[in-house]
């Protein structure tokens, strides 16, 4: 019995790149979304973020967090992620904040959103608007150059 | 100090990768399709996006036919379905099929043989198989294998998708899938498929026909909280044997129009409250002629076999099931709790069914049985307790009380299950359940049930498993052990379904082992062997070895599956060894050609067949050498 628990516990620090079963429910791809948004907002604004999404979901709330502060309302962040329908007409109306979409419809309609992450063609793409870059003053490293697009303003 | 640590730690994890490679990684995560997965319903094996798309798993029965502890055999209506190892499918019920939480088996026969074995796999992002009985969470009808299919995200795909597919044989399919998504947050994905299928198998001195034309059309509608799904089958084919006493009719066909509507609506912010109703309609039409007479079991009287045998046959059915499911999921302290009702209504209505004998006397035969409707109504309850970060326990109840018309008497079954799954290490785990459930009896079995014993019980179940993971490095290795009794096993004898009148026993292994040479390449193997108390009429035995993988342009597959040799009664059935190849080349992002070859060997599984009544025994192979071309657009 001991020659087995010793074996065990021999074999379980070894690598292990695999999973045996997921006991909790599955978040790396919250994660990863998580770390593109945080590295697309250290690229945008140079201070400290603070982070809003709205009608953040609990799963999110956790992930997020290990990368940002996240703030309680709209009034409070200086960046904001809006990845669900929400009424959004209200939100933080006239204010410099920055907000970025998850729907590229949403930000060819709505001038509010500097940029897009998003998926077409089973593929995630970013885009970023080149005149709202400029009127907002947010200057992107040179790799962030492919994402950037010139969209015809109304 | 520490803040200054915890700020580098934050910077080294953000810019240690470029942006371009983060959103590589994120694809490459989410084709491992996870986050759908409950270890809780079962012991589970997943067929992720990638593995779909480099495998070139065309439709559901190329995932089928490769399942452990199950064989995969034609009927004699030239259909593909599920069986348990060492056994031909005779009856259903052990197999359930969905797309996303929707059932799509049968109402008639428990079975998806007819309409959804051959499911194009285009608009479906994974498929999870859960072994063991995951109804207890889901509301659905009990079960022992449950394949759970996802459909593709529209606000993943965002695209159109235009596919054309023949092969050696002169089949051909095309298909179109279109996603979008709207501003106001709900997205579409709809998709259509239409596949001329030629396939033939040589008998004695004929051919035996089982050529078919399946059309199939599926719409998904969501937004965040609301699912709605629409699904629609038009299956047309040859009867391949049919009941044929010969076994090579002389006319006849199949069709069935199967058609659903699901919709899921979630509440709250937290979306603990689950509201699902449904709706299907099957429309069945089957026709035989055959001057050798016809099997018709439910027609057939011993006493007067001559003039109740049937030379021709027609029948008309039309399948309705209505389902509203209702659930909330509440924590409290470490306790997971879900608790849930669910009603289902099947009715079972016999448009026209007729016979003509060997005097050609026209018979209008109507209904076999007045068991024609049924409404279930269940209530379950699940929690899941976690004793510490590395132990949870599972406790489950389910109460479904059914109300049978006709002649099957009302009747409260009653069934539970408890679980573990214990993670002590990092890299090794165990799984355990024991779960009492029972299959219940569908209109299929009363239609074919012994006229002496006509009152068919429920089959009752007691199954434990246990399942032990270890992984190392890129290497994961898993067994299972499987013990299941069987008590009132529906059977069906030459004269019809009875219920076995002593229990059934079976166990066995299930090993796999998978080992991923890169972030692309991976090799599977897997066997199982199983022992039965009854004598086997099918493989026992069985496993397979899968390599997959990509490089530059290219990804390709080669699988082998093994199915092991058995003897019965005077016939011996030998090995089967089903080599598949494929290649992929992408001309770009948006192009690629396949080529695939299935079967390669031409060494497929065979199955059993009767001739004549009560008939003898022969075997015949269930598929040809097929080797398939396909084009696919992403625009």
């Amino acid at each position: 019995m001991k020659t087995i628990i010793s074996l065990i516990t021999l074999v379980s620090f070894s690598y292990a790149n695999q999973y045996t079963f997921l006991l909790d429910k599955y978040d790396k791809e919250i994660e990863l979304e998580a770390k593109i948004i945080a590295k697309i907002a250290t690229a945008s604004i140079s201070k400290q973020i603070k982070l809003f999404i709205p009608q953040i979901s609990p799963m999110e709330k956790k992930v997020y967090s290990k990368f940002f502060t996240l703030a309680k309302n709209c009034q409070t962040s200086n960046f904001v992620f809006m990845n669900k329908t929400i009424d959004n007409e209200e939100l933080c109306v006239k204010t410099n904040k920055l907000f970025f979409t998850n729907n590229y419809k949403k930000l060819l309609a709505d001038n509010r959103y500097y940029g897009a992450f998003f998926w077409y063609k089973s593929r995630p793409n970013i885009v970023f608007v080149k005149n709202r870059l400029k009127t907002k003053g947010i200057e992107l490293p040179q790799e962030y150059n492919q994402y950037i697009e010139d969209l015809d303003e109304k | 100090m520490k803040i200054f640590y915890l700020f580098m730690l934050f910077s080294s994890i953000l810019f240690a990768d470029s942006l371009s490679s983060l959103l590589q990684k994120y694809k490459n995560t989410s084709e491992k399709s996870l986050k759908t997965v409950d270890e809780k319903l079962g012991h589970v094996i997943i067929y992720s996006q990638k593995e779909i798309r480099l495998m070139q798993y065309n439709k559901l029965s190329d995932i089928l036919k490769e399942l452990p502890l199950m064989n995969f055999n034609t009927n004699r209506y030239g259909l593909t379905s599920p069986s348990l190892a060492g056994t031909k499918t005779t009856t259903s019920g052990f197999f359930r099929f969905f797309i996303n939480d929707h059932e799509i088996s049968s109402a008639y026969s428990q079975s998806e043989a007819l309409s959804w074995d051959d499911l194009p796999l285009d608009f479906i992002d994974h498929v999870e198989i859960y072994y063991g009985d995951s109804s207890f969470a889901k509301g659905n009808e009990t079960g022992i294998y449950f394949i759970r299919m996802y459909t593709k995200s529209a606000l993943k795909e965002n695209a159109n998708e235009i596919k054309l597919r023949g092969s050696n044989n002169g089949s051909n399919l095309q298909s179109v899938m279109q996603s979008q998504s709207f501003e106001n947050g709900w997205s579409t994905l709809l998709f259509f498929n239409n596949e001329k299928s030629n396939a033939t198998m040589d008998y004695e001195d004929q051919t035996l026909q089982n050529n078919s034309n399946r059309k199939y059309l599926y719409l998904d509608v969501s937004n965040e909280n609301t699912n709605i799904n629409i699904g629609y089958a038009n299956i047309k084919k040859d009867n391949y044997m049919g009941l044929s006493f010969d076994v090579q009719p002389d006319g006849g066909e199949i069709e069935s129009k199967d058609f659903f509507v699901d919709i899921t609506q979630y509440f709250l912010e937290d979306k603990s409250i689950k509201l699902g109703l449904s709706f299907d309609i099957n429309n069945l039409y089957n026709e035989e002629k055959n001057k050798e007479g016809i099997g018709l079991i439910p027609v057939l009287d011993l006493a007067s076999l001559g003039t109740t045998i049937p030379k021709e046959y027609n029948t008309e059915a039309q399948l309705t099931k209505t389902n509203v499911y209702l659930s909330k999921s509440f924590q409290y302290k470490n306790n997971n709790f879900l608790t849930a009702i669910n009603i289902k209504n099947k009715q079972y209505k016999t448009k026209h069914r007729t016979t003509v004998n060997f005097l050609n006397t026209k018979t209008d035969v109507g209904q076999y049985s007045d068991f024609d409707e049924e409404t279930a109504y269940s209530f379950l309850f699940e929690d899941d307790y976690r004793v510490s970060k590395d132990l949870i326990l599972i406790a489950n109840a389910k109460v479904d009380k059914y109300n049978k018309k006709g002649y099957l008497e009302d009747s409260t079954e009653k069934l539970f299950r408890i679980g573990t799954i214990y993670t002590p290490f990092k890299n090794f785990g165990l799984k355990s359940f024991y779960t009492s459930t029972y299959i219940p009896i569908s209109f299929y079995n009363t239609d074919l049930a012994n006229k002496n014993s006509k009152n068919l019980k429920s089959q009752k179940y007691k199954i434990a498993t246990f399942e032990g993971v270890y992984t190392h490095g890129e290497s994961k290795f898993s067994v299972l052990y499987h013990n299941v009794k069987i008590h009132d096993f529906v059977y069906l004898t030459p004269v019809g379904f009875i219920n076995v009148d002593h229990d059934i026993k079976t166990e066995g292994l299930t090993f796999n082992y998978e080992y991923h040479f890169s972030n692309t390449n991976k090799i599977n193997l897997n066997y199982y062997a199983m022992r039965l108390s009854e004598t086997i009429n099918n493989s026992d035995k069985g496993g397979y070895i899968k390599y997959m993988g990509e490089y530059d342009k290219f990804s390709y597959f080669t699988s082998l599956l093994y199915k092991s040799s058995y003897d019965y009664l005077d016939i011996h059935v030998r090995s089967s060894f089903d080599l598949s190849l494929g290649v992929t080349y992408n001309f770009s992002k948006d192009l690629s050609a396949s080529i695939k070859g299935s079967n390669l060997l031409n060494k497929s599984t065979k199955s059993l067949y009767t001739k004549g009544f009560p008939g003898d025994t022969f075997a015949l192979e269930d598929h040809d050498r097929s080797i398939y071309f396909s084009l696919k657009w992403v625009f």
